[in-house]
């Protein structure tokens, strides 16, 4: 009962009537960043959103829908890769629960974790699915690693994880902007507002603490890389 | 009026005319049989003797082949050539272009994986073109799917038109405010929080208002509803769904004893 209890409490009305809106948010987003032509995705910004303030399960939930609705109404290739934004939105609530959405570098942690557990889930859906080559460009990363004798899924994580935490960071940040955004009583409406109680600092300081962290932490997923294809 | 966000196309079909959880069912059993099926050349034949038959038999052929177009070959295609040019070479090889080969056994796994991935997709676009998303939600809930689902679902729909009509407002309003969306790297994301901070904001706040809308029309009450429309589910669409189970056991079946 426990357990159940658990997932109960993310969903109220408030969250129910969040979750489409955040599908939404992805979507728009999503297309907009085309149209200005940037070289990341940033289509997990409301299920991030939802995950920290309605908890690791509405995120998750939203993740999910928010592939399917991409299917239903654009493109069908997008279906069976709803396990990753599922990860992103359950992994996101969980550092929301632990505290780690409350400032600016805390979040930029988020980012990461949540960068590496995409790249985690996606590689498998990529080779059991696609033989390991998908539609977007990273696919030519993946293409030479394979020429050069690495294992298919040796080949598709190192290649995620190369593009994954720039964008799953950027989101990270954009969400948490986006709850700055909202006054205190509105964010009270929901199951999880504990989850962002904003700590005070100097805004700049906590910025350019994010921007060390998340160079560092790239740096640091790099280096690991290279040590993995050896 | 909102518009729809669908594919669905409003015709009269015997595809049309079947449950939509008998889609459903086709759709998922297609996608096991094509992906655990033990012969390379099923997925192609699954798709020239059912899925083609199936477009015609829904009326929708036309708009089938515009979907498969414009969706699906571009990503097949690319998949096809990457994975007879990358995937690890077995069997005779064929041509050699400067270090890349295609084999006979790269170009048999490029032909199973790519008509795999063509199953799955044309299998959703033909429920998604013969199907409108309303009636599907309607008929799951019926079934027993949560009501908060549906509505997460069909409302999504809903707001995404509405959502796209007042992003293209703001993007237009902006720039005829003077906003550089054309500029170079550092102006485009720069442009990019006056695009999407009306929009986010915009729709967070009606959030609120939406939410108590619903409260007041029982959205959390737990009595059953009753339905305007009916669904029909006929003994041909119960026959159709256990053939397609067994169909898909015997497919799996299959790869224990080969």
């Amino acid at each position: 009962m426990k357990f159940i209890d658990s997932i109960k409490k993310d969903f109220n009305t408030m969250t129910w009537v969040l979750i489409p809106v955040a599908i939404a948010i992805n979507v728009v987003i999503g297309q907009i960043v085309v149209l200005l032509r940037l070289p990341v995705y940033l289509d997990s910004i409301g299920t991030m959103l939802v995950a920290a303030l309605a908890g690791p399960w509405a995120g998750a939930l939203t993740g999910t829908l928010s592939n399917i609705i991409w299917g239903l109404a654009i493109d069908p290739n997008a279906f069976p890769w709803f396990p990753v934004a599922l990860f992103i939105g359950f992994v996101t609530g969980w550092c929301a629960v632990a505290g780690l959405f409350k400032n600016w570098w805390k979040v930029a942690v988020t980012g990461f974790f949540v960068a590496i557990t995409a790249a985690v889930v996606s590689t498998p859906i990529a080779v059991y699915l696609y033989g390991g080559i998908t539609a977007s460009g990273s696919s030519f990363i993946t293409a030479y690693l394979l020429e050069t004798g690495r294992g298919v899924f040796e080949a598709v994580f190192s290649t995620n994880f190369l593009v994954e935490p720039v964008d799953k960071i950027a989101t990270a940040l954009l969400a948490f902007a986006i709850i700055k955004g909202l006054s205190k009583r509105y964010i009270s409406r929901f199951p999880r507002s504990e989850n962002v109680e904003i700590e005070e600092g100097s805004r700049t300081n906590q910025l350019v603490i994010a921007l060390i962290i998340a160079i560092v932490l790239i740096i640091i997923s790099a280096t690991v890389l290279t040590l993995i294809l050896g | 009026m909102t518009q729809q966000l669908t594919f669905y196309i409003d015709r009269d079909s015997q595809l049309h005319r079947l449950n939509p959880l008998t889609k459903i069912v086709l759709v998922f059993s297609f996608i096991i049989i094509a992906f655990t099926g033990p012969w390379y050349l099923l997925p192609a034949v699954l798709i020239v003797l059912a899925i083609i038959p199936l477009s015609f038999l829904g009326r929708i052929q036309k708009e089938y082949a515009a979907a498969t177009r414009k969706l699906l070959l571009p990503v097949v295609g690319f998949l096809f050539v990457m994975q007879s040019l990358f995937h690890p070479d077995t069997g005779e090889i064929l041509l050699k272009l400067w270090f890349l080969d295609i084999s006979v056994g790269s170009l048999r796994y490029a032909f199973l994986t790519a008509s795999r991935i063509f199953v799955m997709v044309s299998a959703f676009i033909l429920l998604l073109l013969t199907t409108h998303p309303s009636v599907l939600m309607s008929d799951l809930t019926r079934r027993g799917l949560s009501g908060s689902f549906a509505y997460v679902i069909t409302s999504t729909l809903q707001i995404l038109p509405q959502m796209r009509a007042k992003a293209s407002t703001i993007i237009d309003a902006q720039r005829s405010r003077g906003l550089d969306t054309e500029g170079g790297y550092r102006q485009r994301v720069r442009a990019l929080l006056p695009l999407a901070g009306p929009l986010v904001f915009g729709s967070l706040v009606e959030v609120e208002e939406r939410a108590i809308a619903i409260e007041a029309r029982a959205f959390t009450s737990t009595q059953p509803k009753t339905y305007l429309t009916e669904i029909p589910d006929t003994p041909l669409d119960r026959t159709i769904r256990w053939s397609l189970v067994v169909l898909t056991i015997l497919t799996v079946g299959s790869n224990l004893w080969l």
